[in-house]
């Protein structure tokens, strides 16, 4: 049932332009490195980074995956929603003979989808800004491939309260200012206690040793809210 | 007996201690079209969401073909169709993409698309993207949507809500045609009693959460009862006449008001009055009309249901024969 309730989710998002965001997210991120790298050539690539231009280029885009990760979930979870809010056919789509829990389930997968995709797309674009500007030294797959997925496994407990904001409020406005409110104090992550969950995908990136554990932290956290909000949208009343 | 489709017992929601629907008992019998009325705000729309699940109730049973809905929702809700207010749709995708959502959940044969919009009368513009289309065309997409599944149990709400003439006409043919054609059994809210007239074989008129009347269409024009009107040059006198023939009368606006008499007796009242060189302008028939049954019905909800009978019957004066208890006073 999963998967008959994803293939419709994933029709009712066509030309809404959620796959935009999944595109220019990335692709975006590229494309200021290259803008960084290309015309600083001199400075990054042969002098700053010469060791390691690919290194180099790793950490310069890390600073910003974090917001642009929680900036995405913000973007995704409202437009998934919005697909069901805007004529509220939530009263059409769980009148079905569907689980509520499967409903929520599937939106949290399509996002998730459309997350890794983003991940896979920066890895794949990062790796074009890295073989046209023709860096030296063997090519750290795993590392273009970590840049994304580790921050967005630790900034899973925003998609768990993002995905139960947008689900069940009827109001947008709110969930995305949080989100966006989220986004840019993220940036901010570096210099929070570790404590503190926003701070997590800058602590991934920060600190190699830790990123597995946070990780794990980030998907420990989004159980228990992901579980609380599909507990809350199989019990509310649909309006 | 019939096998009853649709079956609430005590069925209550409240809202913030409220009760938006109070202890409603629905029955709707197989094959029926059940027209579920009520003013705005009666609290229709909430016990249609409670058929559906949409909403718990909080308190009562609905049962469903027979089943629990609680236990059983999602093998209930695979043989219901529903429609619950304006319609719903994604206006991005266009219609057949609108229904695949469905069918995919549905898990029903494509073939089906083509047959509904076809029941409709959508094939023309199936391609189109939903936010181009009028009302009327949403709404019967909605009813497109709602019968893919090929459902035992059809549940409109308000259905012909916001449609000029010519959509409410088209819409009416459609639903009567269901059980006909197709056996299945509807249910179909409406705050205007003319047009359930029109369509349902029997209704539950609801007002402020409580169920004041339930029973066959036909019962509840039989209790709207019919008056004959005489309309004569001298009506006073005439009053004497009336009397010594042995009927009783009202007098109206120069107008004899007779209720409950039979062929043989007016024969003889118009024949005596003629004697008497009473000059006869009009004698008809005046049936009171439905709405005026339901109005008198729905002001007189809260509480006393004893009062809103007497109203039901006229009222004025006169024996209150012809419009007795209505079967389902809810308790």
């Amino acid at each position: 049932m999963i998967g008959k309730l994803l293939s419709t989710d994933l029709l009712k998002m066509r030309r809404t332009g959620i796959w935009w965001i999944v595109f220019i997210g990335p692709v975006g991120l590229a494309a200021m490195q290259a803008l960084n790298f290309g015309l600083r050539y001199d400075y990054l690539v042969r002098d700053h980074y010469a060791s390691d231009p690919w290194s180099g280029l790793i950490e310069e885009t890390s600073m910003f995956v974090p917001i642009a990760v929680y900036l995405a979930m913000t973007l995704l979870t409202a437009m998934i929603a919005n697909v069901e809010n805007r004529q509220n056919s939530w009263k059409q789509t769980l009148a079905l003979p569907v689980r509520r829990s499967q409903v929520f389930a599937s939106k949290f997968l399509a996002c998730l989808i459309q997350l890794l995709a983003a991940c896979a797309l920066l890895a794949v674009s990062m790796l074009t800004v890295g073989l046209l500007l023709k860096f030296s030294g063997p090519i750290p797959y795993l590392d273009l491939l970590k840049l994304g997925v580790y921050p967005m496994l630790a900034a899973l407990p925003m998609l768990g309260f993002m995905l139960w904001m947008t689900l069940t409020l009827r109001n947008q406005a709110i969930p995305i200012s949080l989100g966006i409110a989220a986004s840019l104090s993220s940036v901010f992550g570096g210099a929070m206690p570790d404590v503190f969950p926003l701070a997590w995908p800058a602590v991934v990136l920060g600190n190699g040793e830790e990123a597995l554990r946070y990780a794990g932290f980030g998907i420990t956290l989004f159980a228990v809210l992901y579980l609380l909000g599909s507990i809350h949208f199989s019990r509310k009343d649909v309006a | 007996m019939t096998e009853l489709m649709i079956e609430t017992r005590n069925l209550t929601k409240k809202y913030k201690g409220a009760r938006a629907v109070d202890a409603l008992n629905l029955a709707i019998p197989q094959g029926e079209i059940y027209g579920f009325l009520g003013p705005n705000g009666a609290g229709k729309t909430t016990t249609i969401r409670m058929l559906l699940g949409l909403i718990r109730p909080s308190s009562g049973v609905v049962q469903i073909f027979g089943q629990d809905l609680k236990r059983d929702r999602i093998k209930i809700l695979r043989r219901v169709g529903s429609l619950v207010e304006y319609p719903s749709y994604y206006g991005h995708l266009n219609a057949v993409e609108n229904l695949e959502t469905i069918r995919r959940v549905l898990d029903v044969p494509k073939a089906r698309i083509d047959e509904v919009l076809h029941t409709v009368g959508l094939t023309k513009d199936a391609k189109r993207h939903v936010k181009g289309y009028s009302l009327g065309m949403k709404q019967r997409l909605g009813i497109a949507a709602a019968l893919l599944g090929s459902p035992e149990l059809l549940i409109l709400d308000e259905p012909t809500n916001g449609l000029d003439p010519s959509g409410i006409l088209e819409i009416r043919e459609l639903i009567k045609k269901m059980p006909k054609e197709q056996g299945i059994t509807v249910l179909v809210s409406s705050h205007l009693l003319s047009e359930v007239e029109q369509m349902a074989s029997s209704v539950g008129i609801v007002n402020q959460g409580k169920m004041i009347f339930q029973d066959t269409i036909s019962n509840l024009q039989r209790k709207a009862g019919s008056e004959i009107h005489i309309a004569l040059s001298d009506a006073e006198a005439a009053m004497i006449i009336v009397r010594e023939q042995g009927c009783f009368a009202r007098l109206e606006e120069g107008k004899l008001i007779f209720k409950g008499i039979d062929n043989g007796q007016i024969a003889r009242l118009v024949a005596a009055l003629v004697d008497a060189r009473h000059s006869i302008y009009r004698v008809e028939e005046r049936r009171k009309s439905l709405e005026d049954l339901f109005l008198n019905m729905t002001a007189s909800a809260s509480g006393a249901s004893m009062g809103g009978i007497s109203q039901i019957t006229g009222g004025h004066s006169g024996a209150p024969r012809g419009a007795g208890l209505p079967k389902e006073v809810a308790q």
